[in-house]
């Protein structure tokens, strides 16, 4: 007895299963769209300057969305690093000692991109030549970095921290700048990511990095540019944490390096990489992030709990959002045994 | 025949004997040079040895604690945050009642049993949402970050029973001995010695191969997270009890801080295993960590806080460079490299000769 299966079943279920992943792939738009909604709504309920609220959430927004455009490169070959937040800090601390002590700002930005592209190749080096865990060596040069930028800040700076004149980077606080700025950037990561074969190939790797090695593909030369990648991205956070904040202290950037993780898995990108990766995941996971917890806080706020009440409660109905997003997002992804 | 086999016996246990010891006597002997280099003293008194002993616990524990999970794949980012939040819940049940040496140890206990139930939120988490625990720990931090900061009001809390811990344990150097080696042995009975631990081994080893001959996973799972909970309760205690206070202003992944100082041990912990048990190495790097954290100590007006970090860093490094490139730092040190590098140039040489003879 031959087993004849019914072309119309199949074919429905091939629908059913296409269907449910293009709207998969459609939730973390939808829920930026939601939040996003619900923000406009909660401000305009209250009262408050819609126009100055959307700055704050550019603000926030903008520092989060380009560290992790950069670091998506990274994430990608299954990698990831969290020692982006003290290079940050570092770059931040550099750059405001650099044009205190010679007042050019070129120098400045140019002494910034250095040391944000060192720092990301010095933990390259030594994940790639000394083949030591990538993790660890960025749980490492987490420590370094800060306890570096730390020690410049307490030994040059006052007790508030170091200080830029605002004028310097001032006129990059604009929100149209920022958005220019981040569109540029990301166009930029777009196009080598889907559009050469550096994310080709680092999909590949991020994939199944055995069988890419064997193709030829040489993962010691794809983690140099995804480090490269995001050492440039640190490098331009850096530059917009001291357009709007140009005081720079120990807690500077500090959840940075954290706060991707959330914002790229946010943006429905798994975060052990591969094919399924996304640069645009940064954006809207960053910005889906920043406007959850502000939408959370004047919520909280208006329903009568105080500001230091409410930014716990809103970190956990964030986490419990987070969590839940993650949980639509990998139901098509589910294998027998637990996941590592 | 005899003869030799003890002889053979006598070689491979003074082989295990010099690995196992061969770290923390290393950094005994550097530190003590250290120290007498500069007039100071490693231990002063009988505070300064309920410190290191405190200090040794925190570490070895949390390296216990942070091996479980990662060694089955397991990337657990809450050990920080449920070490805070289960001694913050014990002292607040225990804030009603006096500030006495009795109350310390209900603390201890209160400690254990809500590290554990937390342990047991974060292992469910993972099992019934069944994304990668990586990310569930992410939000299980944010959880346990949020409701400690709600609880203490975004504040450092001390007086009262964290005073009461403090000067409990702190006169009383003793305990702290007994909880390293209660835990110590409860590790080694619970993971070696019984049917848990033989199936936490193998689905270590292969995840599904031992599902698929019957080893229950789920269960396995939720036990190492309760175990983990329980193991970060007790890291919270003693936290406590070194500084008299609890931090409850971490929110954004503040409290991730408490597990990176467990990384170096474990990796030392890890290879003194290879010579005896790595549960053993585990307490031994914690307590040659222990050692380093006096010297610093002792230095405090040199050495600052940034500096220790760079150090304790810099190590971490060099000894996973190590670890990573153990063949060739042999052969560096034997002088087999350079012989493998001259046969290399040669036969490169060699070969050029022939292409331009040719």
């Amino acid at each position: 007895m031959v087993n004849v299966k019914n072309p119309s079943s199949e074919d429905s279920s091939v629908k059913k299963y296409k269907f449910k992943n293009l709207a998969i792939t459609l939730l973390p738009i939808v829920a930026l769209a939601i939040l996003f909604a619900i923000f406009c709504v909660v401000v305009t309920v209250n009262d408050y300057n819609l126009e100055l609220y959307l700055t704050n959430v550019i603000n926030r927004g903008t520092v989060l969305v380009l560290v992790a455009t950069g670091a998506i490169f990274i994430y990608t070959l299954g990698s990831f690093d969290i020692s982006l937040g003290a290079s940050t800090l570092l770059c931040a601390t550099v750059g405001v000692l650099t044009y205190n002590s010679t007042q050019n700002v070129f120098l400045t930005i140019f002494v910034m991109l250095a040391v944000g592209v060192g720092c990301s190749l010095l933990s390259s080096v030594l994940a790639s030549v000394f083949r030591i865990p990538v993790f660890v060596t960025t749980v490492a040069m987490m420590s370094v970095l800060s306890a570096i930028a730390s020690q410049l800040i307490i030994s040059n700076g006052s007790g508030n921290g170091l200080s830029l004149p605002k004028t310097v980077f001032g006129s990059l606080d604009s929100p149209w700048i920022k958005i220019i700025f981040i569109a540029v950037w990301i166009l930029i990561c777009l196009f080598i990511f889907n559009f050469t074969k550096i994310g080709r190939r680092e999909k590949f790797l991020g994939a199944n990095p055995f069988c890419a090695k064997l193709t030829g593909i040489s993962m010691y030369k794809y983690a140099v540019i995804a480090f490269v990648m995001a050492g440039i991205g640190v490098s331009l956070g850096a530059i917009f944490t001291l357009s709007y904040s140009p005081t720079v202290n120990t807690g500077t950037a500090s959840s940075i390096g954290m706060d991707i993780l959330v914002a790229i898995v946010f943006g429905g990108m798994p975060i052990s990489g591969g094919p399924r990766s996304k640069i645009y995941a940064s954006l809207i996971g960053g910005f889906s992030y920043v406007l959850l917890n502000l939408s959370l806080n004047i919520i909280l706020r208006m329903i009568g709990v105080d500001s230091q009440g409410s930014q716990g409660i809103t970190q956990i109905i964030s986490a419990l959002f987070f969590l839940g997003v993650v949980y639509l997002a990998s139901m098509n992804y589910r294998v027998k045994n637990l996941p590592r | 025949m005899k003869q030799l086999l003890t002889k053979q016996k006598a070689k491979e246990i003074g082989i295990r004997s010099a690995g196992t010891l061969a770290i923390p006597i290393v950094f005994a002997v550097v530190l003590l040079i250290a120290c007498a280099v500069g007039g100071k003293t490693m231990i002063s008194g009988v505070s300064g040895f309920s410190n290191f002993l405190i200090y040794a616990g925190i570490i070895t524990i949390t390296t216990f604690a942070l091996s479980i999970n990662l060694g089955s794949g397991r990337f657990d980012f809450s050990l920080g945050s449920m070490a805070v939040l289960s001694t913050l819940i014990s002292i607040r049940i225990t804030s009603s009642m006096p500030v006495a040496s009795s109350t310390a140890i209900i603390n201890l206990l209160l400690c254990l049993m809500v590290g554990a139930i937390l342990g047991a939120v974060s292992g469910s988490l993972y099992v019934l949402l069944k994304i990668p625990p990586i990310i569930t720990s992410l939000g299980v931090t944010l959880i346990f970050e949020g409701i400690t900061y709600s609880i203490a009001s975004g504040k450092y809390i001390n007086g009262g029973e964290a005073m009461a811990i403090y000067n409990f344990m702190n006169n009383n150097w003793w305990f702290a001995l007994i909880i390293i080696a209660v835990v110590l042995a409860v590790m080694i009975f619970v993971f070696d010695h019984t049917k848990f631990g033989r199936n936490y081994t193998a689905l270590k080893e292969g995840q599904k191969v031992s599902v698929n001959t019957g080893i229950k996973e789920i269960p396995n799972a939720i036990v190492c997270y309760v175990i983990c909970g329980t193991l970060m309760g007790v890291v919270g205690f003693l936290s406590v009890a070194r500084s008299g206070g609890l931090d409850g202003r971490s929110l954004s992944f503040g409290s991730i801080g408490i597990m990176f100082n467990a990384f170096l041990p474990m990796f030392i912990g890890g290879f003194i295993g290879r010579f005896s048990n790595d549960k053993v190495g585990y307490l031994l790097a914690g307590l040659s960590m222990s050692m380093l954290n006096s010297t610093f100590a002792a230095y405090i007006n040199e050495v600052t806080t940034s500096t220790q970090s760079i150090i304790n860093a810099v190590l971490l490094v060099v000894f996973l460079i190590y670890l990573s490139n153990e063949q060739t730092c042999k052969d560096l040190v034997t002088g087999k490299l350079f012989k493998k590098w001259y046969i290399a140039i040669k036969t490169k040489v060699a070969d050029r000769k022939a292409r331009k003879g040719a």
